[in-house]
């Protein structure tokens, strides 16, 4: 990862359900534990979008979530990263063709970073989120 | 001549200058918190909403508890009375003089009928 230079805040994440099974919300648990310690770099989840960067989304959009999910997309200050975890935010995976689906996450609102997985390690949403601060740096750096 | 600016009140003393400093001292504590927020929130966009779980925020008066919710109780125990008497407060002026005027012609009966 480069220096961080830019971005000079603590990175506050921000985890978003639109209808996942729960599998890479055990995954993303599972990263934050002491085990890999992701909140000595600062990176943290918080329990509201208007605190948070990056914004972590998992699972394919159902129809009842679509609207929350561009809210509270919506409420998140600028600069912000959206990072997908899992596959079925990323393509909608077995869910494709649900009638009660919206869509993958990016047909719904931007997406940065995509960690594929059913579900991904806690190191590949790790990386994710690194990606996101990189990105956030190249923002940070051009304003 | 030494510039005298203490009220000395008996129960302590009153000093400007002391509470122009203390003014100060806050101004600049609360301009440092104030410039430490988030500066990336644009207003009059839905960054500034209220975040309710990504439902949408109701309308102010329709969550804010109001004057008259303090008084439910109490219209809630009259309920009988208010149910008669408001209908009859129809706000034509006409109405209230005859009920003054019926009201006073009863009073006027009752006196008449006491021994």
């Amino acid at each position: 990862m480069k220096s961080l230079r830019s971005f000079k805040k603590s990175l506050w994440v921000y985890h978003f359900n639109s209808g996942s099974c729960n599998g890479c919300e055990i995954e993303i648990v599972a990263a934050i534990t002491p085990r890999y310690d992701p909140e000595r770099f600062g990176i943290r989840l918080v329990g509201s979008p208007r605190h948070a960067d990056v914004m972590l989304v998992t699972g394919p959009v159902t129809r009842k979530m679509e609207p929350r999910l561009r809210r509270v997309y919506a409420q998140m200050p600028d600069p912000k990263m959206v990072v997908v975890v899992g596959v079925c935010g990323s393509s909608g995976s077995p869910f494709y063709e649900s009638y009660n689906l919206v869509g993958p996450v990016d047909q719904v609102i931007p997406v940065d970073v995509y960690v594929p997985g059913c579900p991904p390690r806690p190191e590949g949403i790790l990386y994710g989120v690194v990606k996101a601060v990189e990105k956030l740096e190249q923002l940070e750096g051009k304003a | 001549m030494a510039l005298e600016t203490a009220l000395e009140t008996g129960y302590g003393f009153w000093d400007p200058l002391v509470w122009i400093l203390a003014v100060a001292i806050a101004a600049a504590v609360a301009y440092l918190i104030w410039r430490a927020g988030e500066e990336g929130y644009k207003r009059g966009t839905a960054q500034t909403e209220a975040f309710l779980s990504g439902n949408v925020q109701p309308e102010k008066g329709a969550i804010h508890v109001r004057a008259g919710n303090l008084y439910w109780g109490f219209l809630e125990a009259l309920a009988q009375y208010y149910r008669r008497t408001v209908p009859v407060h129809t706000g034509v002026l006409n109405d209230y003089v005859l009920w003054f005027l019926g009201i006073t012609a009863l009073i006027i009966v009752i006196i008449g009928l006491m021994p």
